[in-house]
């Protein structure tokens, strides 16, 4: 088996990587569109039979075909990084990036020329169990769908900024190129061949934030940069740090309990490099830069899978982590993170930001759990891994989808869109209820997850339920404003309907694709939990059998009901007779079904509402601010406390 | 009993409840205000009135999101009596009240409107307490269920005076009581017209009191979690909770809802939190 | 339909002041006070068409308010009835013949019931109120 596996993930790596280099020649639309399509399908199909192959079985450890070890191949790819980050920085003018690339590679030649770097196993170069195996599909699946999507968004983006013309090229060779090393990302053991993979979704999340090359787009890349490379130099340190341990660059050893001392802080490290990955404070910034970047980027790059490799790390990390002080302190980065980020939500306009907030809470909820590392909480940590994939990338294709017909991310231009984009509202709702509706999968996670923080002891426990409390409160708040607007209705004019039927179907492919998908891991809960995630946790902590989730058959009723009811009640209201039913009381002045109401000396206004932001009781600002500080200061504590115990 | 008979059992006679309840608290009212009052059974009158009269939608999706929130509301106290596990509870009520929010502002008139935005914002100020609480009771039971909790030999109220404070508190909201009431206002001829209920007639007011009927008997409940040693200790309690409740809405005046959010997540943030904080600091 | 309707135990009133000089309106409202208690019948005063069963108007028709009246009376749904409290609002009472004055309510609306007075007292405006709950009665079996 280990023979197969071999095989098929070297064509995970080797395909895209070669779909990418093919679609940097092709200039043509229609022939681009034909392979990325085909490409796509190789993709998803490989991913499945790899995963077939794998069996959700035990973990499983194998190499390269043939026994070869990539040697001195990390060093010339770490090289080629570091020449790369450093030509790009010094045209633009930046010194901060060059001197982290340069720093990154110093150490990998002096482990790698300086006879530091122990072999690692040939057999053991890479590792494959049920986490991985969910990543895979994350990446295999959720990836070629947003791809396909993309051709039909950037069409319609191109047209919009024209000045970015024959860059599409380039577009499509960046995607390709980041599922590569995604997967290689996710299946590697080795730690400094994960690291190069590592570095390579950095670069492809640079280029494809800075891809219009506007002064602000160009800045908010070297923001995403230098943050990475930061997280990157700390994985470079660790590695350093560890290649004197034996065993110490082999992830599955390094992880497999409680890490000795001497381990600690190389462990808090890498944490680092997982926090900054996956964007939470004091690093959450370059997220929301990478806003700017197309929908589909933050789709794939900025929701479903590469910030999640920061939390994949450090769930793999969380067995070693657990019970230190290390894994506390990356909890309440991870939980004041969540916190933090969702007060600000709550006072932001702009739809692709407040996703991005939501991002960055959720992935805090995963490094929370992670950081704490019990089995029920790394359970909780890859639930909401796998729902937050499918739901979020779907929301974040929705909102380029209406970008690109209305010309507007802010959150108030999106009411009455139910008369206006039935079937895309249908779409969106099934997103957010998958986000965050009470029975739905994410909003599952957060009750088990107070239910596990109960068992925490000390201050600690209280301060995560606390936390908890509030935050989950809070992303009700947010939700609850845009579905109030999408929800809404009004009489429309046929010229506003026919704006939907300009959406491609590419689109409208991927988006239906991932709105299944959504509905199907819910009613998968069950299945997936008991089969795939549960038996993962407990294998991860070596821990006694148990059962995660009692679900009593009266709460499985209640999620069914909840599972479809705003998807299907916005299906059924868009076909319903219409709008028009009776006019809405505006103190007995005239108002008609086009939101038109009688005003002063005869006139007519038109009536427009608008959400509550908190002004005057959250300072989004200032709050962003303070959560900056707070975990930062963790953070340094968290870094220096490792070094500290090493000494 | 089996549990499953107590939660049908809930979804048969809370509203009977709620309505008895609704009806002695507006001859109450009446009396502080030297007047006689209606009779006793009026709130049932009116709701019986209200599913004779004409409906009229001003928007589709009303009706099934009004549906939705009588029948989410009446999930959670079923559920809570069925032996469901407490903290998923807070959950349901939350999507609850959320389809509330939603019927009302998905209307689009500038009052519902606005009645809608205050109820998501007394949603984000209430809602942290009752996760927090049923939490703590979870806590020092050690117990997840309604039956489990009312069988612990410890009284929850006497380990949670914190909680039980801040309850008194955020009870207010619930009921929709002066000064919280800053989503609907059940008093005539005042800022709001009628908040979130405004543009719903007939049969949709009707299933916005019948939830909230569901929603008085499921704060009871909660009641009863707290003196844990005997349901005539816990319905006591309740009923002196009520009648300081109802003198409160007599004599207050409507607040903002800067105010009602900032003074509730303190006092959860003190109370309920402090409460919380000990628990964890003196468990063993 | 056989049974007995719930309209006499709970009518809900919405109160629309025309161009009242306002001594009816002060009349209306001492029904709520603890010497008339008109809650004892069930009445509510609501302040929302949408939640009414009675429209009771004050004050005349101006050309200004012919709009609004229609509108709120639109929007009370059915069965609803009209009471007329005042002489302004049943004729156009002493302002008849102003050049803003249209004339009684009965100018916009149909009006069921009318009370008499200037100002009209509280004890003929309940009165008023409860013939008006006849008349929605009435409304109801019709239509049911």
């Amino acid at each position: 088996m280990a023979n197969d596996m071999s095989a098929l993930i070297v064509f995970l790596v080797a395909f895209p990587l070669v779909v990418s280099g093919v679609l940097l020649a092709v200039t043509k639309g229609a022939l681009r569109n034909a392979i990325v399509v085909l490409a796509c399908v190789v993709v998803a199909a490989a991913s499945l039979v790899t995963v077939f192959a794998f069996g959700n079985g035990d973990a499983v450890f194998f190499g390269l075909p043939g026994g070869l070890t990539p040697g001195h191949a990390i060093l010339v790819m770490e090289a080629a990084i570091a020449i790369f980050v450093v030509v790009v920085s010094l045209q633009n003018g930046r010194v901060l990036a060059p001197i982290m690339a340069l720093a990154q590679l110093g150490i990998a030649l002096y482990l790698d020329l300086g006879g530091h770097l122990p072999e690692p196993d040939p057999q053991r170069l890479f590792w494959f169990d049920r986490l991985t195996m969910v990543m895979v599909l994350v990446i295999g699946i959720v990836g070629p769908l947003i791809c396909i999507h993309a051709l039909g968004y950037m069409r319609d983006y191109q047209r919009s900024n024209p000045r970015i013309g024959g860059r599409r090229t380039s577009f499509f060779f960046l995607l390709f190129l980041f599922l590569a090393a995604m997967f290689g990302l996710v299946v590697s053991n080795d730690l400094p061949l994960l690291h190069v993979f590592w570095e390579i979704t950095t670069l492809c999340s640079f280029l494809l934030i800075g891809y219009t090359r506007t002064k602000e787009t160009v800045g908010y890349a070297f923001d995403a940069l230098n943050m990475n490379l930061l997280g990157g130099l700390g994985f470079s340190v660790a590695i350093l740090l560890l290649a004197g341990q034996p065993g110490g660059l082999d992830l599955a050893k390094l992880t497999a309990g409680p890490a000795a001392a001497a381990l600690l802080p190389a462990i808090a490290l890498i944490s680092l490099a997982g926090i900054t990955k996956s964007a939470q404070m004091p690093f959450s910034s370059w997220l929301l830069g990478a806003m700017y970047a197309p929908s589909p980027t933050s789709a794939l790059l900025h929701s479903s899978t590469m910030v999640k490799a920061g939390v994949f790390l450090l769930l793999r990390l969380s067995p070693a982590m657990a019970g230190s002080a290390v894994g506390t302190m990356v909890a309440f980065v991870g939980l004041l993170t969540f916190l933090f980020v969702s007060i600000v939500a709550v006072t932001e306009q702009n739809t692709k930001k407040v996703l991005a907030y939501s991002t960055i809470g959720s992935l805090g909820l995963i490094v929370g759990a992670a950081g704490i590392g019990t089995p029920e909480l790394v359970w909780v940590g890859v639930m909401i891994v796998i729902f937050h994939a499918v739901a979020k990338s779907l929301l974040f294709l929705v909102v380029g989808t209406l970008e690109n017909r209305l010309y507007t991310k802010d959150m108030e231009n999106f009411d009455t869109l139910l008369s206006r984009m039935p079937r895309v509202s249908v779409l969106a709702l099934t997103g957010i209820a998958g986000m965050f509706i009470a029975p739905f999968g994410i909003v599952v996670a957060k009750w088990a997850a107070i239910r596990a923080f109960l068992e925490v002891p000390g201050f600690a426990g209280a301060a995560f339920l606390i936390i908890m409390a509030f935050g989950s409160s809070l992303t009700i708040f947010y939700w609850g404003k845009l579905l109030i607007k999408i929800l809404s209705m009004r009489g429309i004019e046929p010229y506003e309907r026919s704006v939907e039927d300009r959406v491609t179907r590419y689109e409208w492919f991927a988006e239906t694709a991932l709105a299944v998908g959504v509905i199907g891991v819910t009613a998968g809960l069950g299945l997936i939990s008991e089969h795939v995630v549960g038996p993962y946790a407990l294998t991860a902590f070596s821990a006694a059998p148990r059962a995660f989730l009692h679900l009593d058959p009266a709460m499985v009723i209640v999620m069914l009901v909840a599972v479809l009811f705003l998807p299907a009640l916005a299906l059924w209201a868009s076909r319903a007779s219409g709008y028009d039913l009776a006019d809405f009381y505006t103190s007995g002045r005239t108002a008609n079904a086009g939101h038109l109401m009688g005003a002063a000396l005869g006139g007519t206004r038109t009536v427009t509402l608008r959400n509550y932001y908190l002004e005057g009781v959250i300072d989004g600002a200032l709050v962003f601010r303070a959560g900056t500080l707070v975990c930062g200061v963790i953070l340094t504590a968290m870094v220096l406390f490792g070094m500290v115990v090493r000494a | 009993m089996s549990p499953l008979v107590y939660g049908l059992l809930f979804v048969v006679v809370a509203p009977l409840f709620g309505g008895l309840l609704a009806g002695v608290d507006r001859i109450v009212s009446a009396r502080m205000q030297g007047r006689v009052g209606p009779p006793l059974l009026q709130p049932f009158y009116d709701v019986g009135k209200l599913f004779e009269k004409e409906t009229r939608q001003v928007n589709p999706v009303v009706e099934p999101l009004l549906l939705g929130h009588l029948g989410f509301m009446a999930a959670a106290g079923a559920l809570v009596l069925g032996g469901t596990d407490l903290i998923f509870i807070a959950f349901v009520f939350a999507l609850a009240a959320l389809c509330l929010v939603l019927a009302a502002g998905s209307v689009n008139s500038p009052y519902s409107f606005a009645g809608a935005e205050r109820e998501l914002v007394v949603l984000l100020a209430s809602e942290p307490f009752f996760i927090l609480m049923l939490a703590a009771i979870c806590k020092v039971t050690g117990e997840s269920t309604f039956q489990g909790v009312l069988a612990s030999p410890v009284l929850v109220a006497l380990q949670l005076p914190g909680v039980l404070l801040a309850f008194l508190f955020v009870a207010t909201i619930k009921l929709r009581k002066s000064p919280f009431d800053i989503s609907t206002s059940h008093h005539p001829h005042q800022e709001l017209v009628n908040g979130l209920t405004s543009d719903m007639s007939g049969r949709l007011l009707g299933y916005v009191e019948l939830a909230h009927w569901y929603e008085s008997a499921l704060l009871c409940v909660f009641v009863l979690l707290f003196f844990n040693w005997s349901v005539t200790l816990g319905l006591l309690a309740f009923a002196i909770a009520y009648g300081l409740e109802v003198l409160v809405d007599n004599s207050t005046s409507r607040a903002k809802w800067q105010l009602v959010l900032r003074s509730t997540w303190t006092v959860t943030l003190l109370f309920t939190g402090g409460n919380v904080l000990a628990l964890f600091l003196l468990a063993r | 339909m056989s049974h007995v309707s719930l309209f006499k135990r709970s009518p809900w009133i919405l109160h629309y002041d025309g161009s009242s000089c306002n001594g009816c309106d002060i009349e209306v409202l001492a029904c709520l006070t603890p010497l008339y208690d008109v809650e004892r019948l069930g009445v509510v005063n609501t302040g929302n068409p949408k939640h009414a069963d009675i429209l009771l108007v004050t004050g005349s028709v101006n050309e200004r308010n012919i709009e609004i009246i229609q509108n709120l009376h639109r929007q009370m749904p059915d069965p609803k009835v009209v009471v007329a409290v005042g002489a302004c609002a049943c004729s156009g009472g002493i302002f008849a013949r102003a050049y803003n004055i249209q004339g009684g309510i009965d100018h916009v609306i149909p009006v069921d019931v009318y009370v008499p007075g200037c100002a009209a007292r509280p004890e003929s405006i309940i009165d008023g109120v409860v013939q008006g709950i006849a008349a929605l009665e009435l409304k109801h079996k019709r239509s049911a």
